[in-house]
């Protein structure tokens, strides 16, 4: 799994996450003593903690190096809509049951509110608003609005990057193949027979 | 008498894509949750974590050293004092209470000691004790004003706090410190039956009915060949908007207020929010561009957007309150359960000759009118001569209930369908024999085009079509007849009726075109699109008016200062907001004709619109639009429609739109008798709607409402934990919406009858679905399961008590 983008060494590694956020919480615990000394001597590896003051990130979303301070307990959903004024990635439920929030990470679907926003740093992320280019619309959100697979909208970006990556992976999915692809996405609305049309037209036309 | 609607249609009635589709699949749509404003703060609101208590002590100090911490708001009624004097030395503000006729009003005098975090506001400005002089206007709150409040579920706001990150607000409410006297609690409606004299809510929890009557309901069950006793229920749902609902407030330096609201009603927002803040209503303005999903439950700013609007005057600063999910489900608005046991008795020719009900359902802890269990038995009651009904309200520690989706009806389709499979069983005959028996008659004196004048051939026609692309001659058999095995397989059905009028009030709701000379049309109105395509709904009437293309108009919808509308609840939107922008297309379009005409020396009467063209019928000479359009020269062509009710009412009307439809709704299951797992396999839902204006976006809010309907039958509760009254499924985990691979095949059939004008259709496909799977449950397995959701436990339940 070294696509898994929280395995990555070249922003920081998981385990290296884990003892700052440790740290974090340490210091709500009233420790900020000790975390105090632990950053004033780094180390030398990348591993340093973080926090719980603001930090340097820089995002590199739809091809744009984007940059802005955030604390480390941010996640990159919240880092992408708050901070960076990306909101095609939608906060519904926050705790990665509903799919709103998908967004690609090095071309994997990731549900952007369980990945802390530093986990992504030096990754490619793409979003639904990368979707669109000089006006050609993708042929994901095509199909979509050519049957319909949308009322409130708010669902629907995190179904079409659903989507979009599983075509990127296998441009020859089969529908059930798709429909497996967007399991792990929820529409309240319930535009699921017309998904199930835009599917079989990407299936048909090529997604 | 108005011209109508064309009798050529080139669009209406056609697939159109929606006009805003690009932008919200792709994440460029901004929705109110998506507004980020310059300096923008964030608010977070205190809830009880009680369902039932009193605050004792709260101490905000903490709170307040937080970093990023800007200001704290209370959930109290607004109250304007009268400054006698304001000390700067001593820091205390004394304050007199403004003079009231009320006789129960009684003159107060209170002196404040304004330390950090008080804030003084006079005329919705924070002001210093250096500002003020005798006799100024102000409103200041200390939290001590809170000790005392008594909070009725889990989840009752306390106060807000604001502070420029999210993370920091949430820091902010950690810090406060807080103590309630716990009282006494019921979240559960069958517990307040059972002790009669319980108060745990603002009014006493049990609200007896009123019995109704019709005919002699003895008399009927006593001509009865079979009658049938039972009790069924559906619990309590959430709206589950997808947005969650909260805005973003904005005060401008002139005292005027901007919100982007998560609401299904712009105008009545703003009015809200002028009141409360007793500002002009012109100087509030709400904003809702799109819309995250609101099915009944977003008509006003609520408690987040007051104390969202009071931290931004309270700051300065933009301030963002966007509930979270916890939030959204428990305090949001729900659908109030029903329960009823009821007893029917019919012959083998099908008539129901005596229908009775004692039926109770929980609104929450206030508004105990959403309950609406009083159309029962549904559908059929013009028809039945014999019925009786008693309703109740059961008031518990929970979040209020709201309007959701068709309120009442889905309830009162399950507590009569249900019995009718039942009574149809002990007859031994098909229910659909029972169904068209007691269909509602034809009015004769109602005019022949008027559902009442033939609603009884809509029913019975809508009935065939169902029966035939259910494939129901083929797949019906007695109840637990089926093939044997361990899968076994039922069908079921089920029908429903809504209004879908034009909206009713004094005020006409309003839809302005104008005609640029560039040829360009812009489309206003203060209305919403929730999600129903009504955007495009307009886009479409004006561009077939014009002669152009849907796409060619420039929709401007959703802000409050674009004239008059009503909210988006009781399917009333379409049917109001269509009819306008015909009306104002058709304006526009003669106003176009007369202004050219003039240039021309011609007679405005001659002109006629083609596609993209404009034609004079006297000399065949022909304009495109574009060249049309640009003898307007420094002029613009402009048009005004207006629709309501009382408008759809007056005679030569009835065409443009109208109210009532029918629907009947057919669903086939597999139910697994060793795991008690369904399979939904197909639903066919057949649908009137008058004059159908995007078949496109018309057959996907009836696809969605069946949907809705399904998640309701098979997965959907609020689940309270009796001991401590909180709910244990606030979320989107443990509280269950299907998925794609959920969901059955479903087959939508509208009947299209443009003769009646346009119907609202956004709340009746929802209705019968629920009931229909029931009954197709009861088919497959010869046992009712009487309560939903039908999950598994309940099946092996009611497999094991074998229907006792």
């Amino acid at each position: 799994m070294n696509n898994s983008p929280g395995d990555r060494h070249d922003g920081v590694s998981r385990r290296g996450f884990l003892t700052g956020t440790g740290a974090v919480a340490a210091a709500a615990a009233g420790l900020q003593a000790e975390l105090k000394q632990a950053t004033a001597q780094p180390r030398v590896d990348d591993t340093n903690p973080m926090g719980p003051a603001p930090v340097l990130l820089q995002l590199t979303v739809n091809g744009r190096s984007l940059t802005t301070h955030v604390e480390p307990r941010v996640t990159l959903l919240d880092a992408l809509r708050n901070y960076l004024d990306v909101t095609g990635c939608k906060r519904v439920c926050d705790r990665a049951t509903c799919g709103a929030c998908t967004v690609m990470v090095n071309g994997r679907t990731v549900y952007a509110c369980t990945m802390l926003a530093l986990e992504a740093r030096g990754c490619d992320i793409r979003t639904a608003e990368a979707l669109v280019r000089g006006g050609k619309l993708d042929p994901v959100p095509t199909a979509f609005v050519d049957c319909d697979a949308q009322q409130c909208g708010f669902c629907t970006p995190g179904f079409v990057v659903s989507l979009r990556a599983a075509l990127d992976r296998n441009p020859r999915a089969t529908p059930e193949e798709l429909e497996a692809a967007v399991s792990g996405n929820i529409c309240r609305c319930g535009t699921y027979e017309q998904m199930r049309h835009a599917i079989v037209q990407l299936c048909q036309k090529g997604g | 008498m108005a011209e109508g609607w064309p009798k050529k249609r080139r669009l209406l009635g056609t697939k159109i894509r929606r006009i805003d589709g690009p932008d919200k699949s792709t994440g460029r749509a901004k929705y109110s949750y998506d507004i980020n404003r310059p300096g923008m703060l964030h608010g977070a609101i205190l809830r009880c974590p009680h369902a039932h208590a009193k605050i004792t002590r709260l101490d905000t100090s903490a709170a307040k050293k937080v970093p990023g911490f800007q200001a704290l708001a209370m959930v109290l009624p607004p109250k304007d004092w009268l400054v006698v004097k304001a000390d700067e030395a001593r820091k205390t503000l004394e304050l007199k209470s403004v003079p009231s006729k009320k006789k129960t009003d009684k003159a107060e005098q209170r002196t404040v000691t304004v330390g950090p975090g008080v804030t003084i506001l006079r005329g919705n400005k924070p002001v210093t004790l250096a500002d003020l002089k005798a006799d100024d206007l102000v409103q200041v709150e200390v939290e001590q004003d809170a000790v005392g409040r008594e909070l009725f579920y889990a989840g009752d706001e306390i106060l807000a706090v604001a502070a420029d990150t999210e993370e920091h607000a949430q820091d902010a409410l950690r810090a406060i410190q807080i103590e309630y006297q716990v009282l006494e609690h019921v979240v559960d409606p069958a517990e307040v039956l059972a002790k009669p004299g319980l108060h745990t809510t603002p009014l006493p929890n049990l609200s007896p009915g009123k019995e109704f009557t019709k005919g002699d309901p003895a008399a009927g069950f006593k001509a009865a060949e079979a009658v049938v006793e039972a009790t069924y229920g559906v619990g309590v749902i959430s709206h589950q908007c997808l947005e969650t609902h909260g805005l973003v407030a904005e005060w401008d330096a002139e005292g005027g207020l901007t919100v982007w609201a998560s609401t299904q009603a712009t105008v009545a927002t703003a009015a809200a929010l002028a009141g409360r803040f007793g500002v002009p209503p012109g100087k509030v303005k709400c904003i809702t561009h799109y819309m995250g999903g609101g099915f009944g439950s977003k008509f006003g700013p609520d408690v987040q957007g007051v104390l969202a609007a009071d931290l931004a005057r309270r700051t300065g600063q933009a301030v963002k309150i966007m509930l979270d999910r916890h939030e959204e489900v428990i305090a949001a608005g729900n659908r109030p359960s029903a329960y009823g046991k009821v007893k029917i008795g019919g012959k083998k020719d099908g008539t129901i000759t005596a229908y009775a009900i004692d039926c109770y359902g929980t609104p929450g802890y206030t508004g105990g009118n959403t309950v609406n269990l009083n159309f029962l038995p549904y559908v059929y009651q013009d028809a039945i001569e014999n019925f009786t009904r008693l309703h109740t309200v059961a008031f518990t520690n929970a979040g209020a209930a709201r309007a959701m989706r068709a309120p009442g009806h889905p309830q009162n389709c399950i507590l009569t369908e249900f019995a009718i499979d039942d009574l149809a069983a002990k007859l031994g005959i098909d229910p659909v024999i029972i169904r068209r028996k007691n269909l509602p008659p034809n009015n004769p004196k109602a005019n022949k085009i008027d559902w009442a004048g033939r609603r009884n051939d809509i029913y019975n026609e809508q009935i065939d079509i169902a029966l035939k692309l259910s494939g129901w001659k083929d797949k019906w058999h007695p109840p637990g007849q089926g093939k044997a095995g361990v899968i076994k397989h039922g069908i079921g059905m089920a029908l429903h009726t809504w209004g879908g009028n034009a909206a009713g009030g004094t005020t006409p709701n309003e839809c302005f075109v104008v005609i640029a000379k560039d040829g360009s049309v812009i489309a206003e109105s203060s209305t919403q699109d929730l999600g129903t395509a009504q955007r495009t709904v307009t886009a479409i009437v004006v561009a077939e008016v014009l002669g152009l293309q849907p796409t060619d108009i420039i929709v401007k919808i959703g802000e409050s200062t674009f004239g008059f509308s009503t909210g988006s609840g009781g399917s009333t939107t379409c049917p109001t907001q269509a009819p306008a922008a015909l009306l104002a297309a058709q304006q526009a379009r003669n106003d176009l004709f007369k202004k050219v005409a003039a240039k021309l020396g011609a007679d405005p009467k001659n002109f006629a619109i083609d596609v993209g063209k404009v034609v004079d019928t006297k000399t065949q000479r022909e304009w495109s639009w574009k060249e049309f359009c640009a003898k307007l020269g420094m002029d613009e062509a402009k048009g005004k429609g207006e629709w309501n009710l009382a408008i759809s009412n007056e005679p030569g009307n009835e065409n443009i739109s109208s109210g009532q439809v029918g629907g009947v709704q057919t669903a086939e299951v597999l139910v697994d008798t060793e795991t008690g797992l369904i399979r939904l396999q197909h639903i066919v839902a057949v649908q009137d709607c008058g004059l159908v204006v995007n078949k496109l976006a018309c057959e996907s809010q009836v696809a969605g409402g069946v949907i809705m309907g399904i998640n309701y039958a098979l997965f959907e509760e609020n689940i309270l934990d009796k001991t401590t009254g909180r709910q244990v499924n606030p979320d989107m985990e443990f509280y269950k919406l299907g998925g794609l691979k959920d969901m059955p095949k479903i087959t939508v059939h509208m009947q299209d009858m443009p003769e009646r004008g346009v119907i609202g259709i956004g709340e009746p496909p929802t209705i019968s679905t629920a009931a229909a799977i029931g009954n197709a449950v009861f088919n497959a397995l010869g046992v009712r399961v009487p309560i939903l959701p039908l999950t598994p436990k309940r099946v092996l339940d009611a497999l094991a008590k074998g229907g006792q």
